[in-house]
């Protein structure tokens, strides 16, 4: 739930950037003097457009705020994960910095506050679609192996002889386990370099605002090799179901390079390098609402790719790094003997650990 | 809509709960303590390369920057002095930061839909500008291609509001007719505001070189002299540009369209009009092609100036200017008429206009006085028609648009 809102959350926040409508309500925490939860809601339907965004917005900000707190207490009292507990942490401070900050843009009327605001974002989706997973996996009383399939092949046998009945499982696909980490930290700096561009400044110079799409256009060619490395190092995976979600992240990455050259043409028209070949008679319509559907759908669809990279990450392969991590290391990496359990390469797992010490 | 007072705002934001307060100050902590500072207020740009190319002092160009903003003030807080005939009003729903007032009003328009390309300062130099294809229009020295006035006539307002609902189509200049037209009223006169500010700025920097020597390189500051002298002349020409509307004889009614696409032809060929010069002998944009407009131009022959200099310190400043305060020059292309694009409005009348007066700041000519009105109209009805032009000579035997056919 607190995944779905926050998606819903940062498409209105999205929109809210689309649309310019940051500074369509003047104060905070409040909207037009009243307050947040008691302003009409009449007004808010039928009032302008920008206030609709905006105030839709904060509302959601406020359910996402509560939601967490709320997950919070569930966490902390039912019991969880360190992982899943230091995951809630961060959500909950995350949701209170990211209010702060979109208060503190309504406020002080500053365009960096902005930048820092759609930055926080999606690092508080990535951490909610984390906690669901992790939560996901715990529902499911599957701490150590993969969540939807058992191992079935050869190779994975095998490296579950390799290490002994430990807390982690090898994973035979390590270079794979470690290529959604980087394609999520990617998708990530991409929508931090996205968000730069979109709330630039009136007053940045042209050749800054160059370099700054570049540096755009870099990460888009840098998540699309990561994601088309992670759709090859994946498809030896026994899962069909981890299979399918790389192929569906290779998807979005293509339709996100579709919808990032549709956000171009909406923006700046044909590139002059085109025009010869095809020009439109008619103008752009600015502020066009299939523009801003475009525009809008690159930002969201950026989000879910993150999400989807997430997911990857941890559901096959991240998440016990991840509990480990969150335990600094103290437990789940022992074996029943009391030595040190530890990674190996994939190649050294494949032969069981008799047949290597008969060598 | 809103009965709420900004009074009543005022009264919440009192009560404002003290942990908000914390938490936004130990933020502002934390964003100041790793180099992110606050954005500053938008601020209006010198004309540098005008100022370096006048060798002005750095004294001098506080000077001109401090007249400026005594008689139109900043980005955030503009001023229409009465002799402007500009509407205060307006400017201020334009002018400002993006945002909405009490009643749901969006102000800060310039910003919103302008800024980008066009820059806070009107001088093309937006943060996108390096990537649009010609590049923004620079109003600073007020000039205007599209309009119904004579070629060095400024343009009216009515040119002005049907360029920003139109659009220009195969330019990146979008059309916005999905804003009201109070918005686009208060945005034609911020640009007209912008205009007004750039030629007044111009006349400044190069009113040092009229200067006395007992003046000791300073401009005076007197209200004759700023106003009088400087400001009303610009801004007159503003006010009398509904005046100079081009006279635009009737096509007759029962024109027989076959002869006067013919007629045409013959002029769009012939010594007259000679439009084949530029546009070529298929009319694609492939004649001559190596021109600049007067935006680029100026650059072209700064630069050539800068380059043969013998003042290395001066050289050296003007190279940053360029460096800074300009966009690589780019040739303009003569128009394939063949596509059936028309910057300027697809109306016959707008292409009337344009092949009477030409195109103010491009080198397109005025055919106006060596081709008689009546004519022009056979001159529009041959151009309109050769998107569908039937050419064996262009390896076409059927009719067909030409989008298609190039």
């Amino acid at each position: 739930m607190l995944v779905a809102t926050t998606a819903l959350l940062l498409s209105f926040g999205a929109l809210v950037t689309t649309y310019d409508a940051a500074m369509a309500v003047p104060d905070w925490p409040g909207t037009f003097g009243h307050n947040m939860f008691l302003y009409p809601l009449v007004e808010w339907f039928w009032g302008p457009w920008d206030l609709f965004l905006e105030h839709g917005h904060r509302l959601l900000g406020a359910t996402a705020g509560m939601l967490s707190l709320l997950l919070a207490a569930v966490t902390f009292r039912k019991g969880a994960s360190p992982a899943v507990r230091w995951l809630v942490v961060a959500a909950v401070v995350l949701v209170v910095v990211q209010g702060a900050l979109g208060g503190l843009r309504v406020i002080l009327d500053d365009k960096t506050v902005a930048k820092v605001h759609a930055c926080t974002g999606p690092l508080f989706f990535a951490v909610a679609t984390a906690i669901a997973v992790l939560s996901g996996r715990r529902g499911r009383g599957d701490l150590s192996a993969p969540a939807t399939e058992q191992r079935s092949n050869a190779v994975g046998q095998e490296a579950l002889v390799a290490v002994g009945p430990v807390h982690l499982p090898l994973p035979s696909w390590a270079l794979g386990a470690s290529l959604p980490t980087a394609l999520a930290v990617a998708a990530y700096l991409q929508l931090v370099a996205g968000a730069q561009l979109r709330h630039a400044d009136a007053t940045l110079a042209p050749s800054t605002f160059r370099w700054m799409v570049a540096i755009h256009l870099a990460g888009a060619a840098a998540v699309t090799v990561l994601s088309a490395l992670t759709v090859i190092a994946w498809q030896p995976h026994e899962s069909r179901v981890a299979r399918r979600w790389s192929l569906a992240i290779m998807a979005m990455v293509m339709g996100q390079l579709l919808l990032g050259g549709g956000a171009w043409l909406f923006t700046w028209g044909i590139p002059s390098w085109l025009q010869d070949a095809w020009a439109p008679a008619e103008a752009v319509l600015a502020r066009s609402p299939r523009g801003a559907a475009v525009i809008t759908g690159h930002v969201i669809l950026g989000m879910m790719i993150l999400g989807a990279a997430v997911v990857l990450a941890l559901e096959w392969g991240g998440a016990d790094r991840l509990e480990r991590i969150a335990r600094f290391g103290r437990q789940g990496l022992r074996r029943p003997d009391g030595t040190e359990a530890r990674l190996l390469p994939a190649t050294a797992a494949v032969q069981p650990r008799s047949e290597r010490g008969a060598r | 809509m809103n009965t709420t007072t900004s009074a009543d705002i005022r009264h919440t934001e009192g009560q404002r709960p003290a942990w908000s307060v914390k938490i936004v100050l130990a933020l502002l902590v934390v964003l100041g303590g790793t180099g992110c500072g606050a954005t500053p207020p938008a601020w209006f740009r010198l004309n540098m390369v005008e100022a370096t190319k006048q060798k002005l002092t750095s004294d001098q160009e506080r000077q001109v920057a401090t007249l400026l903003a005594a008689m139109f003030g900043t980005p955030d807080d503009p001023v229409a002095l009465p002799e402007t005939g500009l509407d205060e009003a307006k400017l201020r729903l334009a002018a400002g930061p993006v945002r909405s007032d009490i009643v749901g009003r969006k102000n800060g328009l310039y910003r919103e839909h302008c800024a980008h390309c066009h820059g806070v300062t009107g001088d093309a130099l937006g943060p996108t500008a390096a990537f649009l294809n010609p590049y923004p229009r620079d109003y600073r020295p007020g000039i205007y291609k599209f309009k119904s006035t004579e070629r060095a006539d400024k343009p009216t307002h009515a040119d002005m509001t049907r360029i920003l609902k139109n659009g220009i189509p195969g330019t990146s200049m979008p059309s916005f007719a999905l804003l009201s037209e109070t918005q686009i009223d208060a945005l034609v006169e911020y640009v007209k505001y912008l205009s007004i500010r750039g030629e007044t700025e111009l006349g400044l920097i190069r009113a040092y070189f009229e200067l006395d020597d007992d003046a000791e390189g300073k401009l005076p500051e007197t209200r004759e002299f700023l106003v009088g002298e400087v400001l009303e002349p610009v801004a007159e020409k503003w006010k009398t540009a509904a005046d100079a509307l081009i006279p635009v004889p009737e096509m007759p009614a029962d024109i027989d369209m076959v002869a006067s696409i013919a007629k045409g032809r013959e002029l769009f060929y012939g010594d007259k009009a000679n439009c084949v010069k530029c546009h070529g002998p298929t009319a694609m944009g492939d004649g001559q092609a190596n021109d600049y407009d007067d935006w680029n131009k100026t650059i072209v022959e700064w630069t050539k100036e800068v380059v043969g200099t013998d003042d290395k310190q001066w050289a050296s400043r003007a190279h940053r200017v360029l460096d800074g305060d300009s966009l690589e020059p780019r040739t303009i292309p003569p128009r394939n008429l063949r596509r059936g694009i028309y910057r300027g409005g697809r109306r016959p009348l707008d292409l009337y206009y344009r092949i009477h007066a030409g195109i103010n700041g491009a080198p397109m000519p005025a055919a106006k006085g060596t081709v008689p009105p009546e004519d022009i109209w056979h001159i529009v009805n041959y151009v309109q028609s050769l998107p569908y032009e039937l050419d064996g000579e262009l390896g076409a035997d059927r009719p067909m648009v030409a989008r298609d056919r190039f």
